[in-house]
């Protein structure tokens, strides 16, 4: 028994380990420096909100991109500044926790941007990756579709290779901002289906504005028309706009995954619910305050901690996909319960504030926080795997 | 290979020979494991983090990780902080929650040749090498807990923060303990069989050890921080956070490896509950959740909500 509990633990240990690291000097030169840019530029958020998908404002993209930071760990030749991983999570934290509006260029910099550095062709990298970091072009992701969720193998849109051109057919949805972006990287069938599920999938990029695709928003339950869905009839572009090899889709989108699951964005979504929550309980809270408000804080110090051992592993070209489905599985769960406990700390009579608002604008969008990025399930399913259960 | 994890690979295979199913019921029965304690003062796990020792505090936690691991049946978190405190001692000490000389939960307080009482906010620490013990107990953890007057007190002064100290203690115990029971868990689900098939295939098992496994991490590097802010001016609230955050994994933890385990594990022959009971047990000492989270709110409630994000975010 002893001796089957020792290697266990040794799984165990490998399985689950989140180093200790202390951010250098550097990072904490450039924390203070964004500070003071966000509090020079107050005017494009008067109504501060946290979640990474909320808060759509070119001017303010561009004004980061200005400042290098959008694709700063990229390449010089590419405008980023190949700074470090620690860099890049000193600048998403805090322009999250300062409820900045950064949803226009998210998703570019933390995943198209980093796949077509690692899978583009040179004339994509040298087309799209400077515009990124300009805060100039702004992404899509294209995987799910009316009859393709979580199983992301079964998609059914086709591009079939027509002369020099792709010729697309199909239909994406819960496309985040495609009726605001520029452009969408879609995961498409560019072979049939064999038996092998994952073969003949590709990612090719699709021009939003100019290539004909027909965009309807959707409205979701908290009022918002954020996502769409993006209908592709005979929709052509040019066979230079595959990502990569064709056929080499799903081990790119499964890389693709991993970039967008451990980050800051993962648990700091209901964040000015907690700072709302301090204001409004005041500098003498009673009892059960003053603990909901340590408790909300110090699940926040821990997970802040294991994102940045993360962040280390990535620094460190280590595969880190179990890792961050660790922590965006705490992240999310955390972020949909902040308001929960929150809620209880203050009586109702709490009207009007700024407290309310921010609540009940978190509140409606938390059922998306265990959706987006790959559900609970997939991630609890991940783990499983880590933990050496499938 | 560096001093820290010599320590834990040689505590890991003394502790993984000698603490089993039955030392540990003989224990819980109060049958004081002599041969066990001799083993670790013969390895020199007495000492560590003591002057001149060539250890210091984070080698004393991380061997006290070990220590919850294995549910190790020994006032050693005791007496290693006293041995801190104090110069280090080859006798057994034990500390316990002081109110004036009468000290409450003092474990293994019927062994120990030294009780030293401590109390919430003060650094200031009683200690007596003539203790009394006035009623033997035991707590739901199955540990000796005894309630012993102070003979002869002497009053020393401890820094950093002897209550902080002592939850950091829990704390650590707790992350590998919980650890422990992710350990259980898997190597049940992945041995029992059930519809034909080991339970560890069926989604539902998988993602209540998932849960566990995200848990387990959480408390290891809230209780990493914690330790690391030893010599830090906020080292009682860097406490204050893990204890409330490993206090919390406890019982998300216990509930569901029970509930993989089925009736088994609610056995007194299997050997879970020595490990469930002991996280139920250590979460309550040395202030409970509420009392850890109401600290640290009141101190970030002070500092004002624009000011929180840089409280939480530091560099550590």
């Amino acid at each position: 028994m002893a001796i089957t509990l020792r290697c266990l633990k040794e799984l165990g240990d490998v399985m689950l380990q989140f180093d200790r690291i202390s951010l250098q000097e550097e990072t904490e030169v450039l924390r203070a420096e964004v500070r003071r840019f966000l509090d020079c530029h107050r005017a494009h958020f008067e109504h501060p909100n946290s979640d990474f998908s909320t808060g759509h404002d070119p001017a303010f993209s561009r004004k980061l991109g200005e400042q290098g930071w959008i694709g700063m760990t990229w390449p010089k030749a590419y405008g980023g500044s190949e700074s470090s991983f620690f860099e890049r999570y000193v600048i998403t934290e805090e322009v999250l926790a300062a409820g900045a509006p950064v949803s226009a260029h998210w998703i570019a910099d933390r995943q198209s941007g980093p796949l077509l550095l690692r899978f583009g062709t040179d004339a994509q990298k040298d087309f799209y990756l400077p515009q990124i970091t300009r805060g100039e072009a702004y992404f899509s992701i294209g995987m799910s579709e009316p009859d393709t969720g979580s199983d992301l193998a079964s998609v059914r849109t086709t591009a079939d290779k027509d002369g020099d051109n792709y010729r697309i057919n199909g239909t994406k949805i819960w496309t985040t901002d495609a009726h605001r972006n520029d452009y969408i990287i879609c995961l498409v069938r560019t072979a049939p289906q064999t038996e092998n599920r994952h073969a003949g999938l590709s990612q090719i990029i699709v021009d939003l504005r100019n290539d004909g695709v027909d965009v309807r928003p959707i409205a979701n339950m908290a009022g918002g028309e954020d996502f769409n869905e993006v209908v592709f009839d005979d929709v052509v572009v040019p066979a230079d706009r595959i990502v990569g090899d064709p056929g080499n889709g799903w081990e790119q989108v499964t890389s693709e995954l991993s970039y967008e699951r451990s980050g800051p964005e993962r648990f700091l979504s209901a964040f000015r619910v907690f700072v709302e929550l301090v204001r409004a309980c005041g500098p003498a809270p009673a009892p059960h305050q003053a603990a909901a408000i340590g408790r909300i804080a110090a699940s926040i110090m821990t997970m802040r901690r294991m994102s940045i051992s993360v962040a280390g592993m990535l620094e460190n070209q280590k595969d880190a996909s179990v890792e961050a489905a660790l922590v965006k599985e705490l992240g999310n769960n955390f972020e949909k319960l902040l308001p929960e406990i929150a809620r209880m700390a203050l009586p109702s009579g709490v009207e009007q504030s700024l407290y309310r608002r921010t609540y009940e604008e978190t509140m409606l969008l938390s059922p998306s926080f265990t959706l987006r990025g790959g559900t609970r399930e997939i991630l609890r399913g991940v783990i499983a795997r880590g933990l050496g259960l499938r | 290979m560096d001093t820290r994890q010599l320590i834990v690979d040689t505590a890991t295979k003394i502790f993984s020979d000698h603490v089993d199913k039955t030392l540990l019921d003989a224990a819980e029965r109060g049958k004081f494991p002599d041969a066990l304690w001799q083993l670790v003062v013969a390895n020199g796990f007495h000492q560590l983090g003591s002057q001149d020792s060539g250890t210091d505090e984070a080698d004393l936690f991380a061997f006290l990780t070990v220590c919850g691991q294995f549910a190790v049946p020994l006032p050693l978190a005791e007496t290693l902080l006293a041995n801190r405190w104090l110069g280090a001692d080859d006798t057994l000490a034990s500390i316990g929650l002081a109110a004036d000389t009468r000290v409450n939960e003092v474990l293994w307080g019927r062994s120990a040749a030294r009780v030293l009482g401590v109390r919430s906010g003060s650094d200031e620490v009683l200690v007596s090498v003539v203790p009394i013990v006035v009623t033997e107990s035991t707590n739901m953890g199955g540990e000796p807990t005894d309630e012993v007057e102070l003979g002869d007190p002497v009053i020393i002064n401890v820094s950093p923060d002897p209550y902080a100290q002592l939850a950091l203690t829990r704390l650590n115990l707790m992350a590998g303990c919980l650890q422990a029971q992710l350990d259980l868990g898997i190597q049940f689900a992945t041995e029992r069989s059930q519809f034909g098939r080991t339970i560890s295939k069926f989604q539902a098992i998988q993602h209540s050890l998932a849960i566990v496994a995200a848990e387990v991490a959480a408390a290891k590097r809230a209780a990493d921080a914690a330790v690391d802010a030893f010599h830090d001016p906020r080292f009682v609230l860097e406490v204050a956070a893990a204890k409330s955050r490993v206090g919390e994994a406890v019982g998300i933890v216990a509930e569901q490896v029970h509930q993989v385990h089925g009736a088994m594990g609610f056995t007194h022959e299997h050997r879970l509950h020595h490990f469930s009971r002991r996280t139920w047990a250590w979460r309550d000492a040395w202030g409970n959740e509420f009392e850890w989270q109401e600290k640290l709110g009141r101190h970030l409630a002070n500092l004002g909500a624009d000011e929180v994000w840089d409280f939480i975010a530091t560099r550590n």
